[in-house]
Order: structure tokens, then sequence, then C-alpha cells
């Protein structure tokens, strides 16, 4: 019995000893484990940087087979990641040295010297010289009529090499901005002349080889390109050593993917996600997300040339009555700005103090009742001399947020007793009537950096456009125009200011235009990738400036 | 047998020419100027001058029976044009789509076949009870609920809150759950139905009736005398589901970025860019006219009394 219960006691004894050596060695297996992951931590990690990270990132579709040259296909954003310009396009309108590290001027304005750097090469070793860049401007002209929409290349006479690192390009005219459009994403970009095809890159190149920081390296038509570091690159190196570009054509898919970790980063003007997701992202606090400064302005223009809004107080009035704020809440959940000028004070030559319309209600009715624009008492429209104040606005039918900023102008308007008229048509209807103006109010964007402000200035002068039209019934139209022309032309910074402010307050002073918002870039990212940052041009991404991993 | 499947083959000789006129003709007295899709995809600000560029380079500019005329004697040549949008031979890159949503495509007639004959056959068990009320409910949302609203809903679900599935792309199986899913679901609602009342017409019938009488199994009256007969009309159902289906994966692949072609055909679409709807679109018509051949064999196959009768007016 004795012995028995001895045994017993023994067993439990060893059982409790066991267990206890078991969570011993348990205890010394985990702390084991701690140790692997905090040394893994301190040292590993540090080592595994050594594999650069790799960015995932989506597009609507393919970047296309990558002719410098040549249009869509081509995805801009991805021409600029392999190709480089001479000069690069900044922030402030100006430019910087960037392939050609100099320039200089003839002081008629119509040769340009360029000195070349002499450290670049191309990704596949072929050296960057003056040969390069009059092989390359050569292939350019000699598909010239696919280029006639910009005026550079209507105003390019050809390049010649002056010795293996400078280059002369002759202009017809003297045409200031020469040097922002040699900027743009393309044409005036260059690809190692071994790639060309026929003699040219007009029917395509052989393959992607520029001299940019990035390699396309693969793609998988409808699925991905993978874009590789360029690692002979002449600048700064990127961080990333991998750039995935997947096709997802869906903006709501695009933030699905976002937000179950296929893809890093959202970034794009033209809507990569709604306005809405974009307001949710930023919202949750989990990701970085972040708007651009104003890159283009939406506009209506309003006819000077037609009743009733060629009476410049009903103008002035529709300026007052329109609640911007209200309206980029609703439609765009904060994600664009409030429109007070034509252009916004970061384009170039544009801030100029230009006093806003406010939002102001009463005023608006004040000017209309002044101008004898009045409430009979039979209605909430206004009329003078027995005509109603309708106006009739003119807006791209199929487009949901151009429809939903013309009701909300509408009711707006209503409130001070200006009746609008809604004509949602077709795209190319809509067209028809900014082309010969058939149109109270419509819809107008300007272009961009860096078309803005020279390009699209010089475009109020066509007939065919809706700003034409809107400012026919001015009475200083004519003069305006030759002001344009001559701006565009003068070598001289200080009369180019002149006339730009001339030219700007003399159309926000007439009210020809309604400026509603200006369009931002989206860019919503994981914490991983680092501060955002934007490119000086809507169409560029600036990968290369990444620093993942920074605060 | 042979020749009446010849003649209509033929016959697809004056559909396609009548079919491929209509589409050419709706494309371009429709609204809309591919033009202007194709500058504001290259990022040129439309000015007049760019407009008529873009006109003459995509061949626009000539009176549309000329265009016509010309298309068509490529097309016979097996040359479908360029894309406006990707500048590349519309074919080539169709065809390069085209395993894809055939693959799509048939796991969802897989799925529609494989969930709505048991469900069918379940329902058809327990007339009026549970069993069939349940079916009744799904069948009832399926019908109801647009694929893309259930598409959004099961990556909600699968992807977005519990992470199980991969949202998009192309690759592994655990990817083609959802949109084939998605693509099936109404199709599958309807055979499900669709069975269930042939079924219970069939067992109404006296052959069964008789069967029973010959002692015979339930299992094997089920089988034997009530399913084949009852299957007939999920043929003729299921060769135009495939229709459906390929149709299905229009919009269910762009919302999944299944790279197929119908994402292709929907950008196409968008874009304006008239030589990919064309092409897809006489893609769209052999394959409902195929579809429809296959059944018309099969329904043979399945009921001699049909064979019979085509046997005997020889």
């Amino acid at each position: 019995m004795w012995a028995a219960q001895h045994a017993q006691r023994w067993r439990t004894l060893r059982q409790r000893f066991r267990r206890q050596r078991f969570r011993r060695r348990n205890l010394r297996a985990r702390s084991a484990a701690v140790f692997i992951v905090v040394a893994a931590a301190t040292l590993g990690l540090p080592a595994a940087g050594k594999a650069d990270p790799a960015l995932n990132f989506s597009w609507f579709q393919n970047a296309g087979p990558l002719n410098p040259h040549l249009y869509t296909p081509n995805q801009m954003f991805a021409q600029g990641m392999v190709y480089e310009p001479l000069v690069k396009y900044q922030a402030d309108g100006s430019v910087s040295p960037w392939l050609a590290q100099s320039w200089e001027a003839s002081p008629d304005g119509k040769t340009y010297t360029f000195k070349l750097r002499q450290d670049v090469s191309f990704s596949n070793g072929e050296k960057f010289d003056a040969a390069a860049v009059v092989a390359n401007v050569e292939a350019i002209l000699a598909n010239r009529e696919r280029h006639t929409w910009l005026e550079l290349m209507n105003q390019i006479v050809g390049a010649e090499a002056l010795d293996a690192y400078t280059v002369r390009l002759t202009l017809k005219d003297a045409y200031y901005p020469f040097l922002q459009e040699l900027a743009l994403p393309r044409p005036m970009r260059f690809i190692a002349p071994s790639q060309f095809k026929d003699g040219g890159t007009k029917s395509g190149i052989k393959a992607p080889i520029g001299t940019g920081p990035w390699k396309l390296t693969e793609t998988r038509l409808g699925e991905y390109d993978v874009f590789t570091r360029n690692d002979s690159y002449w600048g700064a190196k990127p961080a990333y050593e991998k750039i995935t570009v997947k096709v997802i054509s869906d903006p709501n898919m695009r933030a699905v993917a976002f937000e179950t970790g296929q893809i890093d980063l959202i970034y794009g003007a033209d809507g990569p996600i709604s306005p809405d997701m974009f307001a949710r992202f930023a919202k949750m606090r989990r990701y970085a997300t972040a708007l651009s400064d104003p890159i283009q302005t939406r506009a209506l223009a309003i006819n000077s040339a037609r009743e009733p809004t060629s009476d410049l107080a009903v103008r002035k009035a529709l300026n007052h009555a329109v609640d911007k704020d209200m309206m980029i809440a609703t439609v765009f959940h904060g994600t664009q700005k409030k429109a007070d000028a034509l252009f916004a004070s970061n384009v170039p030559y544009a801030d100029i103090g230009l006093e806003p319309y406010n939002y102001d209600p009463a005023l608006a009715a004040k000017l209309l009742d002044e101008d004898g624009w009045r409430l009979t008492g039979d209605g909430p429209i206004r009329s003078k001399n027995g005509k109603p104040l309708t106006i009739e606005f003119s807006f791209a039918g199929t487009d949901a947020i151009s429809k939903s900023i013309a009701e909300i102008v509408q009711a707006d308007l209503r409130k001070v007793g200006i009746d609008t008229v809604l004509v949602g048509e077709e795209e190319s209807s809509v067209y028809a009537r900014q082309k010969d103006g058939r149109f109270g109010m419509i819809f107008n964007r300007t272009w961009g950096a860096p078309y803005d402000p020279h390009a699209f200035v010089s475009s109020m002068r066509v007939p065919s456009h809706a700003d034409y039209r809107a400012q026919l019934g001015l009475a200083r139209k004519a003069e305006i125009d030759a002001e344009i022309g001559k701006v565009l032309t003068t070598t001289d910074e200080a009369t180019r200011k002149a006339l730009y402010k001339n030219i700007f307050t003399y159309l926000h002073e007439q009210a020809v235009y309604l400026p509603l918002t200006y369009a931002t870039i989206f860019a919503v990212a994981k914490p991983e990738v680092g501060p955002l940052q934007f490119g000086a041009m809507a169409t560029e991404i600036p990968f290369e400036k990444l620093k993942p991993g920074a605060k | 047998m042979q020749a009446f499947v010849l003649k209509r083959l033929l016959f697809l000789v004056p559909t396609l020419l009548a079919a491929s006129f209509v589409i050419f003709l709706m494309l371009r007295i429709g609204p809309g100027d591919p033009a202007m899709d194709y500058l504001r995809l290259s990022n040129v600000p439309p000015t007049p001058q760019a407009l008529a560029d873009a006109r003459t380079m995509l061949g626009l500019d000539r009176p549309i029976l000329v265009q016509y005329v010309d298309w068509l004697k490529q097309a016979l040549q097996l040359d479908f044009g360029t894309s406006y949008a990707s500048q590349r031979p519309v074919l080539p890159d169709l065809l390069h789509y085209l395993p894809a949503t055939l693959q799509l495509a048939s796991v969802a007639l897989i799925l529609t076949l494989g969930i709505s004959i048991p469900l069918g056959m379940w329902a058809a068990r327990h007339p009026d009870r549970l069993p069939d009320q349940i079916v009744r409910l799904v069948a009832f949302v399926g019908v109801s609920m647009p694929n893309f609203w259930l598409a959004f809903l099961l990556v909600l679900l699968f992807s977005v809150q519990l992470g199980w599935l991969p949202a998009m792309g192309r690759g592994a199986w655990t990817q083609l759950i959802m949109p084939a899913l998605a693509i099936s679901f109404m199709s599958l609602s309807i055979n499900a139905r669709l069975l269930r009342a042939s079924m219970l017409e069939v067992a109404g019938q006296r052959h069964v009736y008789y069967a029973r009488l010959r002692g015979l199994s339930e299992r094997n009256i089920e089988h034997t005398h009530i399913l084949r007969n009852a299957l007939l009309p999920i043929i003729t159902a299921t060769g135009m589901h495939i229709g459906e289906l390929i149709g299905g994966t229009l919009v269910i692949e762009s919302i999944f970025g299944w790279p197929g072609v119908g994402r292709y055909a929907v950008s196409a679409i968008f874009n304006r860019d008239y030589p990919v709807i064309q092409c897809f679109t006489l893609m769209m018509v052999i394959v409902f006219v195929l579809c429809n051949l296959v059944v018309d064999i099969l329904y043979a196959w399945v009921d001699p009394r049909i064979r019979l009768a085509a046997g005997e007016a020889k």
C-alpha cells in the first residue's frame, strides 16, 4: 500500500519535473526565437535592405511600345520614366538644365545653342551626344504633320551638331515658350539612334532604350509592365529597384487592389480613383494621402456675344451667385480647390492679385436689379423689357461630374432669379456648339502645365474655341488678340509680364469666365512608400523621387 | 447530319456579312467622334487642326461606304485593321485575349451546370417544402441581381473584409472563383428553377407512373425516367446561357482585371475604337451561331425522337 502510494508520488513528482523542464525548454526556445527576431531586426534588416524594395503601381492600360516620338498607346508617364528632355520643366514655370547643362539664345530669339552633359549614355551603353540629338530631332521632324498641334513643332526648322556635345536648334520666329515645350514628355525626347526603324521612329522602334532612370524590362499585354532601375543612370539613382505597373482599368477596383495590398501607390490626375474613395482613404489615416497644387482650371466660358450674357452685369452676377465651396464639398469631396481666376496663382505670370468674385447672392441680386433685370412678381425669374433672364448651359450629358455641377449651378442661379436651361448632349454636339458659339455658358478647361498660360491663351484667337466665341462680344477683343500675338513673340521679359497682366486683368474684369475649381493630382500610398511627391507636370510621375521608409 | 451542319455553317456567311454592315453603319451614324477620343487618349488639346489631322490619320475623313468596302476587303484576308487606341492590329490582340475569356467562360459554365442541376433536383424532390423555398429564394436573388453588383459584393466580402480571395488578376485558381461565380449566378438560378419545373412535369407523366408500378427503385426512376427527359429544356437554355456567360465577361473582366476579350472590348467601347468593336462583335456573332448549332446537335443526340424525325424526313 505504502509502496504503491510512494510510487504514485514519485510519478507525480517526475511528471511535474518533466513539465517544468518542458516549460523551461519552451521558454528557452521562445527566448531564442525572440533573440533571432531582435537580431534580425537590428542586424538582418540592413542586410535585407541591400535588396532595394519594389513598388506595385497600376495604370488603366499597358505602357505601350514606348516610342518617345508618338502618342497613344504610348503612356506619357512611362515615356517620362525612360526618356529625358534637354531641359526640365519646374513648378514655377521656368526650366532647369537636364541633358543640356547650359544653353544660350541668340538676341533675336531664333537660335538656341545647347551644351550637352558629357556623362550621359543610353541604357544600352550607347553614348548620348550631339549626333544622337540631331538624329532624334530629324526623326521627329520627318513626322512633322503628327505634331502640328504643338507650336514648337511649327517653329522648329532644324538641328545641327556644332561639335560632339554642342547642338544648335533653329526656329522660324522668336517663340518664348520654346524651352517649356522642349520639356514636354513628348515628342522632344531621345531614344538611342540604333533603335530607329527604317532610319526613323515614324514607323516604330526596335526597343525602348533611353537615358532615363528606368528601363522597361517586361511587358505582359493586358496584365502588367515591369520597369527596372537603370543602374548606369547619370543622375541620382532611384530608391526602388523595380516598379510593376499592373493594368487595372476600373477606378473602384484600383481602390480595392490598394486596400487588399496588390498595389502600393495610387497616383494620377484623371480620376485614378473617385473623389469619394480618396476622401475615404484620407479619413482612414492608415494611408498617406496628398493632393497636389492646382494643375488646371475647370471654368465656364460665358458668351459675351449673345443675350442675355452680353450684359456685363449679368456675367458678374453669375460669378457672385455660384457657391463653389458647396460644389467642392459635395461633388468633389474636397479633392479640388476653389478657383478664383481663370489661372491659379501658381501658373507663370498669373500671380497678379486679381480680386476674386466672392459668393454673394445678395450682391448678385443687387447687380441685376441695378441693371434693370427685375423680379416682376409673377414668378421666380427676373426679366428686362419683357424678356426673361434665361441662359442656356451646354455640357456633355454623359459625364456625371459635369451633370452634377450643371445642376448645382442651375439651383444657385435660380435663387437669384436666373433661369438656366440645361442642355446635356453628346460630346461632339457640345464641341459643335462651342465651335459656332451656340451657348450661353459652356464647360471649359485650361490645358495645365506647361501649356498654361501661353498655349491656352494662344488658342483664344482660334474661332472654333469656346474662348474665342465667349470673348467675341467684348469691346476690346481685337486688341486682346493682338496682345496675345505679341506676348508669344516678345523676347523681353518685362514686356511679356505687362502684356499678360493686361490680358488676364481685362478678361477677369469682363467676367467672361466663371472659374469653378482647380483640379489636383491625387496620391494615395501605403505609409512605407514614404513622403509623396508631385511632378511639375501632371503627366509625369516622379517615381525616382520616392524615398521608401523615410518619414 | 453532316449536310445539316454544313448548311448551318454556310448560313454563317450571309449572317456575318449582314451583321458586319449593320455594325459598321451603326457605329458611324451613332453619336461621338473617335478622333476626339484619340486626342484625349494622346493628351493632345483638341484644336480643330489636331482633330482634322486625327481624322485623316484614322481614315475617318472618307465616305462611309468607301470605308466599309475597304474594311471588308481587308477583313476577307483576316485583317481587321488597326486599333485606334493601341495602334496594334486588332485580330492578333483579340486572339491573345481570347484564351483567358474562354477559360473564365468554361469555368462559369461548369459552375452553372454543376450547381444548378443538383439544386434543381433537390427542389423537385421536395416541391413547395423548405428545400424548394430555399432554391426559389436563391433563384429570385440570382435573377434580380446584376452580375457587376454581385461582383462588387463578393469582392467586398471575400477580398476586403475577409481577405480570403485575391480581388483581381489571373494566374492562380483562387482568382477564378469570384469572377466565375459572378458570371454564372444568374444562369444557374434560371437553370435550377427550369429543371425543377421540368422534372415535376415529367414526374407526372404516365411512363413514370408505369415505372413505379413496375416496382423500379425511386433512384432509378428519378435518374433514368425523369431526369433524362427533364434535361431537354436545360440544353436549350444552356445554349443561350453560353452567350450570356460570354456577354457577362464584358463587365466582369473589367471589374476583376481579367485580361480577356471582354475587358478589351469594354475599353474599346469607351474609346470608340471602331476596328476593335467591329471585330469583337463579329466574333460574338460567330460564337452565338456556333453555340446554337452545338445545341441543336446535342438535342438530336439526347432525344432520339428528334433524330428519328429528321431521319424520316430524309
